[in-house]
């Protein structure tokens, strides 16, 4: 997909680099022809270079030989001398026959005649009659030139002398064309190829005739074999182009001597255009080095952009990415405050609900006070309402601190089997008070004691359990299974805990929102079942925090199933029963019968039911209004008076962080020892931050559970032993 | 990943670089030339042995195994020793020129150059004058086998040396046998039989001859015998003393051939103006002719009978001891005044050592004359070469042999082909003898 604005551009690139191309390509071929037209020029100059060459010696021979029969003549016995005359490398034989003898001598000591000899071409060298060329009886190719030996104007004898083809070797160039080119002489009457290059191979050592030649470098056009006999015979120079061994060649044909013999050959066209293809590459290695650069700049720049596009995407990207967080936050908000309006509305009718029957039943117990057994049953339906209040706020509370991210998992030693033990205590009866029917099975578990946090383990647990039981009419029936899946680690176990019931199942819809805070299944059947709808946003984040998996299939009318997937760590089995047995043991036999505390507690109620608390524990408790008379009573008390203060947080005058800072700073030496302990309603998880670094020991929630009291009073009094 | 990438682009631009720098420097640099610019150009003594050699016509694109068999080892030779063969050749344009071996004479006795690839009978004439050196000093002529170093010895000297051991034989066109239903020939009368029937089928003349190696025939016949009977050197010490005489050897071959072509079995007309091969070679490659003669490697080089579209087999000339083998020697000799003596020599060591020898046999799939080399050959020369393995041969050439065998025989066959009765040509035979 290229854009408007990149087709014009690399339309105009494509143009520059086409017109580019262009000029290269006229300028290479300009210097290709040139460069053509000059070695060809070149050629001709060395070939009429060889030729005149050719020419001088074949003139010297002549001249020598004129001088010699000058010589001759001016001597009495002239075939006496030329009997005697020694041969050498360029006259290899001399002879004379005497004037009206066809008969004569020669210096090879044999009788000659110009038998064999063939003149009758009527070719001459500085005006004497040259013979055809001759196989000689030193068999190599040879030729003889006569001349008349004239004595006072009267020819008395004619001069033969055999010159050898051999002896133009040395005037020839060696390695003509860097030997790339080959050089014969022919003998232009008989088109024998007298004189041959002395390479290796049959193609070097020279072919026999110029028919062999035409024959073995495929020159087989008859027109244009015509057209080189007719040259030849009128003695021209010629040159023709054509493939010699797949090498487009030259062939040349040189006429010597008036056409008497020819210089002839072929160069392969590369070996004379060497220069013109040196300059050609060059100009090709230049215009490939600057297209290598100007890719290498366009690729470059390409890196650039892209680059700055990565940049401005990556922006653009972080951009929407705010706005898409803006407008999730704003949405958020916007469900947030619908959420609490929700909230607020559910709160009302749900804290009301049972708020109705502590008030109505407390009004009834004021009328009926006077008769045990129904005060017996007010005050339980009381107690009912109001754990049932402490469980709504609980839950709220779990909410928000799941919410605020402030969770933190207790993890501990635990086994599966007190898991499904505490599980089972705590569901059979309610299963059991519905006439349902609880069926609990632990299958594939590998290791017993495992790691992690047992309490939010058995929170979702109980969620799930007391929702089937609460879900499931009378009679029904509910599953828990414990099943150990195959392990990821060695070190882990992976557990699922399935629930399921037949109870009413839920509609698909609702299956959609079901981990959503404040959602509850309602219809005709189930609005009278109890409960906060926070329950299973808070399972979903335990479950989550803890690195599991939770998912859920219902049907209505058929029931549902919910899977929950853990991985626990596994354990040591030795040591660990016995530790909490020792725990527990010693429990058992501490006794807080005979302590003596200091409570700091401005609600007067709430310190009546505190102190009737610890006195049921024997425990002796003495109760001030607010922080300052704490500081102050303490202050003024003896040393190891109290064995531990209770610090309510909001006091007037002098709130619960406060006054423990004052009694940390005593100087007294019990100050700094003596565990204080908050008691408060403000339950968050930062409250009990801030109480432990104001100095405070240890925290514990309203209302006050008696038995976690006693626990932290015990484990207070341990630390301080 | 980005910094890696980065940094190989930064790495590919730095190389690329460099590599203008280098090239742009070495464009820059003045070779060949002193610092006042002035080019001296060398000129290098170079060390030369002239080689004088035969020579085919040649043929466009066509390979000679043979060629390039001996190219190889004289290549071998110019790179250890630093030098250049030069090879200088004649091929007679016609029968009417001089021959290849009268130049050989005349270039050996003039001296024109070092090395001379000879055949047998101007080894015979050539080692009888002296003019070749004796090379059985040198380390090469240690390993030959005693067949190559009888053949080639005159007076005592090795005076020459080949790289393969030639033997002639007849070769066929076994689809054109098996067409007609006959069977190869292994005597005389098989082949006068056979000749019959293809001349009855239509086939004009059965065997293609040319004006050198029709002897062949005859040296098949006269001397079956004399090498393979166990009585061989006291025949020829017989021959040499003139108690026997040649013609007598000879004239059963001589009749075997004029009946040949009193019968138009060849064609003698033809055959004395044919050059080897290239005149008989076209029609038996073209099937018209089912019978030739010619020696071992032509059956492998491109340039004679190397690619037929027939079925080809070499097998043994008739005899009346069945196919024989004819052996000859072409070898390599030194002039005795050569220029360049010891290069020459040099040469001749190393392309005829046992590497030389082995590369040249598995090259050109020939017999080596060194005993230590051998090689794989090919199934149409299987024939022939289990009879060489038998050793069952005749020797064309001798030079134990008072007469010269191999050049004359030649020549008098080419009187029988030009007309001369068989008497004329023993007569011719005992006049050599009676010289």
């Amino acid at each position: 997909m290229l854009s408007k604005e990149v087709s014009p551009l690399l339309f105009s690139i494509i143009l520059v680099f086409c017109i580019l191309g262009t000029v290269v390509f006229a300028v290479s071929r300009k210097i290709t022809e040139e460069m053509s037209s000059s070695a060809i020029h070149n050629l001709s100059e060395s070939l009429v270079l060889i030729r005149g060459t050719i020419e001088a010696i074949l003139m010297k021979e002549s001249e020598f030989q004129q001088l010699i029969a000058q010589e001759i003549a001016m001597m009495d016995d002239p075939e006496e001398f030329v009997s005697t005359y020694n041969r050498n490398q360029t006259m290899v034989k001399m002879s004379i026959i005497l004037e009206g003898k066809t008969e004569g001598v020669s210096n090879t000591s044999e009788n000659f005649s110009e038998e064999g000899l063939d003149f009758s071409a009527g070719e001459t060298v500085g005006g004497l009659p040259i013979s055809q060329s001759y196989l000689n009886d030193m068999g190599t190719w040879a030729y003889t030139m006569k001349c008349p030996i004239i004595r006072d104007g009267e020819k008395i004898a004619c001069l033969y002398i055999e010159y050898i083809y051999d002896s133009f070797d040395e005037a020839l160039p060696e390695g003509f064309y860097n030997g790339s080119a080959m050089l014969y002489i022919m003998d232009a009457e008989s088109e024998r190829l007298v004189l041959k290059p002395k390479g290796m191979g049959e193609r070097n050592a020279g072919h026999v005739n110029l028919e062999d030649f035409y024959r073995a470098n495929r020159i087989l056009e008859e027109d244009l074999q015509e057209e080189v006999a007719e040259c030849i015979d009128q003695g021209k120079d010629i040159m023709f182009y054509h493939d010699i061994q797949e090498q487009h060649s030259l062939i040349y044909m040189w006429a010597v001597n008036d056409g008497a013999i020819y210089l002839i050959g072929y160069v392969p066209i590369e070996a004379i255009q060497q220069e013109g293809r040196t300059v050609n590459q060059n100009i090709l290695v230049v215009v490939i080095v600057m297209l290598v650069a100007f890719f290498l700049c366009c690729l470059l720049y390409y890196l650039n952009q892209r680059q700055q596009m990565r940049v401005r995407k990556e922006r653009e990207k972080e951009r929407e990415m705010h706005n898409k967080q803006l407008a999730e936050a704003l949405q958020a908000a916007q469900v947030a405050s619908n959420s609490k309006t929700m909230f607020l509305s559910n709160m009302s009718h749900d804290i009301r609900t049972p708020m109705n029957a502590i008030l109505g039943f407390t009004a009834l117990l004021g009328k009926d006070a006077e008769n045990p057994s129904k005060v017996r049953e007010y005050t339980n339906k009381i107690m009912a309402s109001g754990q049932h209040l402490l469980s709504l706020i609980n839950d709220i509370l779990d909410v928000s601190k799941i919410e605020s991210g402030k969770v933190v998992l207790t993890i501990g030693e635990f086994t599966i089997e007190d898991l499904m033990s505490s599980v089972d205590t705590i569901i059979r009866p309610m299963a059991n008070a519905k006439g349902q029917n609880l069926h609990t099975s632990v299958t594939g578990l590998k290791h017993e004691y495992l790691e992690g946090d047992e309490t939010r383990i058995n929170q979702v647990l109980i969620n799930l359990l007391s929702n089937a039981v609460k879900y499931t009419p009378n009679g029904g029936n509910i599953w828990f299974r414990i099943i150990g899946l195959e392990q990821y680690s060695s070190q882990f176990e992976h557990i699922r805990f399935e629930v399921e019931d037949d109870g009413y199942g839920m509609t698909q819809e609702f299956l959609k929102t079901i981990f959503e805070a404040f959602t509850r299944a309602e219809n005709s059947t189930t609005n009278k079942v109890q409960g906060t709808g926070l329950g299973m946003a808070i399972t979903k984040n335990i479950v989550e925090l803890m690195g599991g998996t939770i998912e859920v299939s219902s049907e209505v009318g058929q029931g549902s199933l919910f899977r929950v997937e853990l991985e626990l760590r596994i354990l040591d089995e030795q040591g660990i029963k016995k530790e909490e047995d020792k725990a527990e043991e010693d429990m058992e036999e501490f006794s807080l019968e005979g302590l003596h505390l200091l409570a700091a507690e401005d609600n007067e109620i709430n310190a009546e039911i505190l102190l009737e608390l610890l006195d049921i524990e024997g425990i002796n408790c003495e109760i001030v209004e607010n922080g300052k008379l704490a500081v102050e009573r303490f202050a003024n008390s003896e040393e190891g008076e109290f064995d531990a203060i209770l610090m309510d947080v909001q006091m007037p005058i002098m709130n619960g962080y406060e006054a423990t800072k004052a009694i940390r700073r005593l100087e007294r030496e019990d100050a700094s020892k003596i565990p204080i302990i908050a008691m408060t309603a403000n339950a968050f998880a930062e409250d009990v931050k801030e109480a432990l670094d104001a100095g405070m020991n240890v925290h514990v929630a309203k209302p006050i559970d008696m038995e976690l009291l006693r626990k932290v009073i015990y484990q207070c009094m341990q630390r301080k032993d | 990943m980005k910094g890696k990438k980065g940094g190989k682009i930064r790495k590919a631009l730095f190389a690329f670089l460099a590599g203008m720098g280098i090239l742009s420097i070495a464009a820059c640099g003045n070779k060949g030339s002193s610092k006042n610019g002035v080019i001296i150009s060398e000129k290098g003594e170079d060390k030369v042995v002239n080689l004088f050699g035969p020579m085919e016509k040649s043929s466009p694109d066509a390979k000679n195994i043979s060629r390039t068999a001996f190219d190889l080892t004289v290549g071998m030779a110019e790179e250890r020793l630093g030098l250049t063969v030069e090879y200088r050749t004649y091929t007679a344009e016609n029968y009417q020129e001089k021959t290849y071996d009268d130049v050989t004479l005349d270039r050996v006795r003039n001296g024109m150059d070092d090395l001379y690839l000879l055949n047998p009978d101007t080894i015979q004439v050539l080692g009888e004058e002296g003019k070749l050196l004796d090379l059985s000093e040198l380390d090469c002529a240690k390993n030959l086998r005693e067949v190559v170093k009888i053949a080639n010895t005159v007076d005592g000297k090795l005076v020459a040396i080949p790289q393969e051991v030639v033997v002639h034989g007849l070769f066929v066109n076994k689809d054109m046998f098996d067409q007609y239903g006959l069977k190869l020939p292994e005597t005389p009368e098989d082949l006068l039989e056979c000749c019959r029937v293809f001349k009855e089928n239509g086939i004009e003349t059965p065997i293609g001859a040319n004006r050198w190696w029709l002897e062949n025939f005859v040296f098949a016949q006269a001397y079956a015998d004399l090498y393979n009977g166990g009585n061989t050197e006291a025949e020829i010490e017989a021959l040499n003393s003139g108690e026997s005489k040649y013609s007598d050897y000879m004239r059963p071959g001589f009749e075997f051939l004029q009946e040949l072509i009193d019968k138009g079995y060849i064609d003698a007309k033809t055959a004395y103006t044919y050059e080897a091969i290239e005149g008989e070679g076209p029609d038996f490659l073209a099937q018209k002719t089912p019978i030739v003669m010619a020696y071992w490697s032509a059956a492998n080089a491109e340039t004679a009978y190397g690619k037929p579209d027939f079925e080809l087999q070499v097998i043994g000339f008739p005899s009346s001891r069945g196919p024989m083998p004819v052996v000859s020697m072409t070898g390599y000799g030194i002039n005795a005044e050569a220029e360049h003596l010891e290069d020459t020599k040099n040469v001749l060591e190393i392309i005829l050592s046992d590497e030389a020898l082995q590369l040249y046999a598995e090259t050109n799939n020939v017999i080596s004359p060194s005993k230590n080399v051998e090689v794989e050959y090919i199934p149409a020369l299987q024939p022939l070469k289990e009879r060489i393995e038998e050793n069952v041969y005749v020797l064309g050439s001798n030079a134990g042999m008072k007469v010269e065998q191999w050049g004359n025989t030649c020549l008098i066959v080419r009187m029988l082909l030009n007309g001369s009765t068989v008497d004329e040509c023993m007569a011719e035979f005992d006049r050599l003898q009676e010289e």
